[in-house]
């Protein structure tokens, strides 16, 4: 009887055994994948280059973190106004990544300075969202062959900032969010130097503006198709008359954007506090993905670049769509074409509107050569 | 602080359900406490 149990005892640890392997097997494969978002992608500034930096030089607390960054300079030696533009604040919405590494490839700066932030929520770029099934990178052809970019998380990694709390509370206003949007960057500003991981990162770029005297910030994004601020310029009450400018300038190349007033009342974005807190004219702008979409189908590297959802397509010839959705998708071309056009625009504006203080910018693509050439002829 | 507090309970989890994945008798069962052993254990190495 002892024996029979003896045997049947060791017949089920056989079994644990044997399921452990083939577990362990799955997930050191599985880890390899995930560890290899670690890895930060590679970026060819052009010849405009002056200088970099980190986040951190700002902020000495998150040196070393996965929230510190890099922070590209290009300096024209001319005086004349300081520019801003942030990239990858939310990782899972590409255009708003690789227009500013398009930029930061391609600028030449004749008058004043443009600082470049490429990943400003650098922990996002190191995992995905939950239950979306997102590809973990995408690839681009550059002039020098295959580039691979990651695709990351809306958010920051929850191994850098655990647990989410039921209710996020917003410092220092009050404003009550989910949970989840503690770990958003784009929900944290001013942030504080002895807040969560992500309200540090928002303080690192609160003091970054301020030290650098910055006149004028862009924050690039995307929104799924059917939320209604795609295509959208969002802009503080002090950038009023420079948004709706470009807006109209932008109309006549055949270029819609809605002109968007940030909500007084919404607090820790980036075109709300930049604007009252600083001394910078904040503008954040809008594409179309479709990847982000809950209508989205398929989701793959295709989406990403290519962005041609079935889904949408039926959703609209169905009429059930009342949103802008071009029946041949929205590739990454058009959506990183319209962000450089509004970045050109807007400060082509601002310069008019401020002579004595000017940002010249030379050697950037038009939304037409984008649409024409692609953006690997932009990448190195 | 809270961060380590939550690796020590991934990884008291992660001891729980070792330890009944090798008492349990039924293969299907053995499975499914695999299966919920892999986050944890990827959460405490702080992989995924």
């Amino acid at each position: 009887m002892t024996l029979k149990q003896e045997g049947r005892s060791y017949r089920h640890i056989v079994t644990a055994v044997i399921i452990v392997a083939i577990f362990a097997i799955g997930a050191a494969l599985a880890s390899v994948d995930f560890l290899a978002m670690h890895r930060p992608d590679v970026i060819h500034p052009s010849a405009g280059l002056t200088g970099t930096g980190m986040l951190s030089d700002y902020f000495e607390e998150i040196k070393g973190t996965p929230g510190d960054t890099k922070l590209y300079f290009y300096d024209s030696g001319v005086p004349g106004a300081t520019v801003l533009l942030l990239g990858g604040t939310h990782p899972n919405e590409p255009s708003g990544f690789i227009a500013p590494v398009v930029i930061t490839e391609n600028l030449q700066v004749s008058a004043g300075r443009v600082l470049i932030l490429l990943q400003a929520c650098a922990s996002g770029f190191t995992c995905t969202d939950p239950f979306e099934g997102c590809p973990q990178s995408y690839t681009l052809q550059g002039k020098s062959g295959p580039r691979k970019f990651r695709f990351g998380s809306r958010v920051s990694n929850p191994l850098d900032q655990w647990p989410d709390p039921l209710v996020y509370l917003h410092y220092p206003s009050g404003q009550q969010l989910s949970g989840f949007e503690t770990r958003n960057l784009n929900r944290s500003y001013p942030g504080r130097p002895d807040g969560t991981f992500t309200e540090k990162v928002g303080h690192a770029i609160m003091q970054l503006i301020e030290a650098e005297h910055v006149d004028v910030a862009f924050d690039l994004h995307e929104a799924a198709p059917e939320i209604p601020i795609i295509n959208a310029i969002v802009y503080h009450e002090k950038s009023e008359d420079v948004a709706l400018g470009a807006v109209l300038e932008l109309e006549m190349e055949g270029l819609h954007y809605s002109p968007e007033l940030s909500p007084v009342n919404f607090r820790g974005l980036s075109h709300r506090e930049w604007g009252d807190r600083t001394g910078a004219m904040p503008f954040l702008m809008e594409t179309s993905n479709p990847i982000q979409g809950r209508l989205r189908g398929r989701t793959n590297e295709d989406l990403i670049v290519k962005g041609v959802s079935e889904r949408y397509k039926q959703a609209l010839e169905s009429g059930a769509l009342r949103i802008e959705y071009l029946p041949e998708g929205e590739p990454l071309e058009r959506r990183v074409g319209r962000h450089i056009a509004g970045f050109k625009t807007i400060l082509s504006v601002y310069n008019d509107a401020h002579p004595e203080n000017p940002i010249v910018i030379e050697n950037l693509p038009s939304y037409d050569e984008l649409m024409a050439n692609g953006i690997g002829h932009y990448l190195q | 602080m809270l961060f380590w507090v939550y690796v020590v309970v991934a990884a008291y989890l992660a001891v729980v359900v070792g330890i009944e994945l090798f008492s349990e008798r039924a293969w299907k069962k053995q499975i499914a406490y695999a299966m919920i052993l892999v986050p944890l254990i990827l959460r405490v190495l702080l992989i995924k």
